[in-house]
């Protein structure tokens, strides 16, 4: 007997938590990062096991899509903590608080 | 030429010396001095051209509109402002000649001559206008002429504080007057002084005429404004003889004759009070000064108050006509104590000067002329007009009658004791004794202006006529014609004589020696408005003052101004505790937005 969908919604909704959990409360900009990547795949697993059971194609399209501009996202985002690290010598989010000064 | 072209000629070509001295000439005395006196040469040429060719017209263009309003200017030209037109550009020749003479040398003559030419615009620009608006602009700069030219010695601290006084003084009656047009276009809908008068105003109609009139208390220095005209004589003498005798503090006068009627009764009597009693006081005053050109200052009031009350008793006619003669006569004076001061090196001390008969001779001559014209010596100008006056308050009321009579004996007398200490006697300092005739512009303004002090009462010989003034005066007919002329014949016997025989040539005043207590009471009756109002000024209205002052400190800057401020930095500083600056809790914040948005989406809120 296959899954029901209750089941795959769960694992969604944990992995979710987790990749929110993550980014409350690591400190590291990278971690924090691989965190937000875990959110976005938990949302794409709900949207794929909804299409499934709906018996539509169009969810399996949308994560083509959005794990597209995933990558693309992944090269910018890092890009930008590369840079931010030369600029400030850390990616530790305790120590980036310019935006209070 | 058309006539309107003329007029707007007459009236812009002052605009444009002045501009072009202080533009261009601010740096050549002598060609701003030959630009401002041919202009004025031009003026008085047109005027003269306008008034004696009979043109009489009147044109109006539309200015700005804003709804139902709209303020127009426009050139009113009748027999009224000819009249006035031609005294304006005649006297202002005969001072800017004289200035050539006067101000040779003076460093700031450049200046001088574009405040001149400002003035005899801004003076064109009453005479001409057509409506109140109109006059009411060019009346606040003719004040502004006025101040500037006091000021013109400004390196002086009286001369800057005397401008100030004349200036401020002004306003107090300029802001009835400007009521008083705003009070006349809210009851006739407007201040076209060639429709207001056709139907009669219902509400106000009293309110308006003094209204009015306050603009002339001020313009014309009567009670209880005339404390800024003795202070104007800080100004160079030529300005205090066209300003400030005979052109603008008569317009006062003409606006009132302008506004004729708009007049009430009781306003009438009003003003005519106003004007005896200014008369009465002003020659009180003027017994006591030593002056030269304080005590013509006094006079100047006190002749101002005639024309007032015979505008009162109900004669533009009469009024008018004293104002011209006054203009010759006064200006003569003036230019005539312009030339002592000029020949007798600045001073003015009238007890420090004497014996200039023989050392200024034309000087003598024509003031004496003058002298005799507003004492009212037969035949000559101000003769016919105070006659013309008295023989209407002889008519219109007794007491009225009494208190100009007595005022004319007091005009002799002064005028008298100053020509006898001035010119009489022997020379009482190395100033006067060392002094000398002025130049040929100097005194040939002064010849001119005899002439017409001598012929300019015989109305009926004016060319071109201004009937529609003329007509107005009043003559005595019978019985009163004789008291009239033996009353006026009277008081300048008694007021000659008691000043010839009781003056001494010597250094001081006789008057003070003989009878020092009525001689004090004279100078504290002169200085007594002063000290009112210094008093009131620096007692009452700085006290309140203060009083305000603080309740704005802690009342509005403190309570609502700085209150406000201070709630914001309160509520600010609380919000601010908010941005941490870390990241993480941001994300908190985040969250417990989006678990607000859910439960609003699912219900639960």
């Amino acid at each position: 007997m296959s899954p029901s969908l209750d089941s795959y919604v769960l694992l969604s909704a944990a992995l979710f938590a987790i990749g929110f959990l993550g980014v409350l409360v690591r400190r590291n900009t990278l971690v924090i990062y691989m965190c937000l990547e875990l959110m976005l795949v938990a949302s794409t697993l709900a949207l794929v096991a909804f299409s499934r059971f709906n018996g539509t194609e169009a969810g399996d399209v949308f994560v083509f899509f959005i794990l597209t501009v995933a990558a693309a996202e992944v090269a910018v985002g890092l890009a930008i903590i590369v840079a931010l690290f030369r600029a400030r010598q850390t990616v530790q989010v305790d120590e980036l608080d310019l935006l209070k000064k | 030429m058309t006539p309107t072209a003329a007029a707007l000629a007459v009236l812009l070509l002052p605009l444009a010396s002045a501009a072009t001295i202080t533009l261009f000439l601010g740096r050549r005395p002598q060609g701003a001095a030959t630009l401002s006196v041919v202009t004025a040469f031009l003026v008085a040429a047109l005027a003269l051209w306008l008034a004696f060719s009979g043109a009489r017209f009147s044109q109006s263009w539309e200015w700005l509109r804003l709804g139902s309003f709209s303020v127009g200017v426009g050139i009113k030209f009748d027999d009224l402002a000819a009249l006035m037109l031609s005294v304006v550009g005649v006297i202002g020749l005969c001072v800017h000649v004289f200035s050539l003479g006067y101000m040779a040398g003076d460093p700031g003559r450049a200046r001088y001559f574009g405040g001149l030419s400002i003035f005899m615009f801004s003076m064109v620009g009453i005479v001409l206008a057509d409506n109140l608006f109109m006059m009411f602009i060019f009346w606040e700069l003719v004040g502004f002429s006025s101040y500037f030219l006091i000021n013109h010695w400004r390196e002086r601290q009286s001369a800057a504080d005397a401008s100030k006084k004349a200036f401020i003084v002004n306003r107090v009656g300029d802001f009835g007057f400007l009521l008083g047009i705003i009070l006349c276009y809210w009851a006739n809908g407007t201040v076209s002084l060639g429709t207001v008068g056709q139907t009669p105003p219902v509400v106000f109609s009293r309110l308006i005429p003094l209204l009015l009139f306050c603009g002339a208390v001020g313009k014309s220095a009567q009670l209880p404004l005339q404390i800024w005209l003795p202070d104007a004589m800080e100004g160079p003498t030529p300005v205090s003889a066209l300003i400030h005798a005979a052109t603008m503090v008569a317009a006062g006068i003409y606006m009132l004759c302008r506004v004729d009627f708009l007049m009430v009764g009781q306003a009438r009597q009003v003003i005519a009070w106003v004007g005896a009693l200014t008369a009465l006081y002003a020659a009180l005053c003027a017994i006591t000064h030593r002056d030269i050109k304080k005590v013509l200052a006094y006079s100047t009031i006190s002749q101002l108050g005639y024309m007032v009350a015979a505008f009162g008793l109900g004669s533009v006619g009469a009024a008018m006509f004293h104002l011209t003669t006054h203009a010759f006569f006064k200006a003569l004076l003036f230019l005539g104590a312009g030339s002592v001061i000029l020949g007798c090196h600045h001073e003015q001390d009238i007890f420090r000067l004497g014996g200039l008969r023989r050392r200024m001779p034309l000087t003598f001559w024509t003031f004496t002329v003058a002298v005799a014209a507003i004492t009212g010596v037969p035949f000559l100008a101000g003769f016919f007009s105070k006659d013309a006056i008295l023989a209407l308050s002889y008519e219109r009321s007794g007491a009225i009658f009494t208190v100009l009579a007595l005022t004319a004996v007091l005009t002799a007398f002064y005028m008298l004791r100053l020509w006898k200490i001035v010119f009489l006697g022997e020379p009482r300092s190395e100033a006067a004794s060392h002094s000398h005739e002025s130049g040929v512009s100097v005194t040939a303004p002064l010849v001119l202006l005899a002439a017409l002090s001598l012929v300019g009462g015989y109305w009926r010989a004016y060319p071109g006529g201004f009937g529609g003034v003329f007509s107005l005066i009043p003559e005595a007919e019978g019985a009163a014609r004789a008291v009239v002329l033996a009353t006026s014949i009277a008081v300048l016997l008694v007021g000659a004589g008691a000043a010839l025989s009781f003056y001494r040539c010597d250094g001081d005043d006789s008057l003070k020696v003989g009878f020092p207590s009525l001689f004090g009471l004279l100078s504290v009756a002169r200085t007594s408005f002063d000290t009112a109002y210094d008093y009131y000024v620096a007692k009452v209205q700085q006290r309140l003052a203060m009083v305000l002052n603080f309740i704005d400190i802690v009342g509005l800057a403190g309570v609502v101004v700085r209150g406000l401020a201070g709630a914001t930095e309160i509520v600010g500083f609380g919000i601010r505790a908010l941005h941490t600056g870390r990241l993480s809790s941001y994300v908190y914040w985040f969250l417990g937005g989006v678990v607000i948005l859910w439960a609003y989406a699912a219900g639960v809120l």
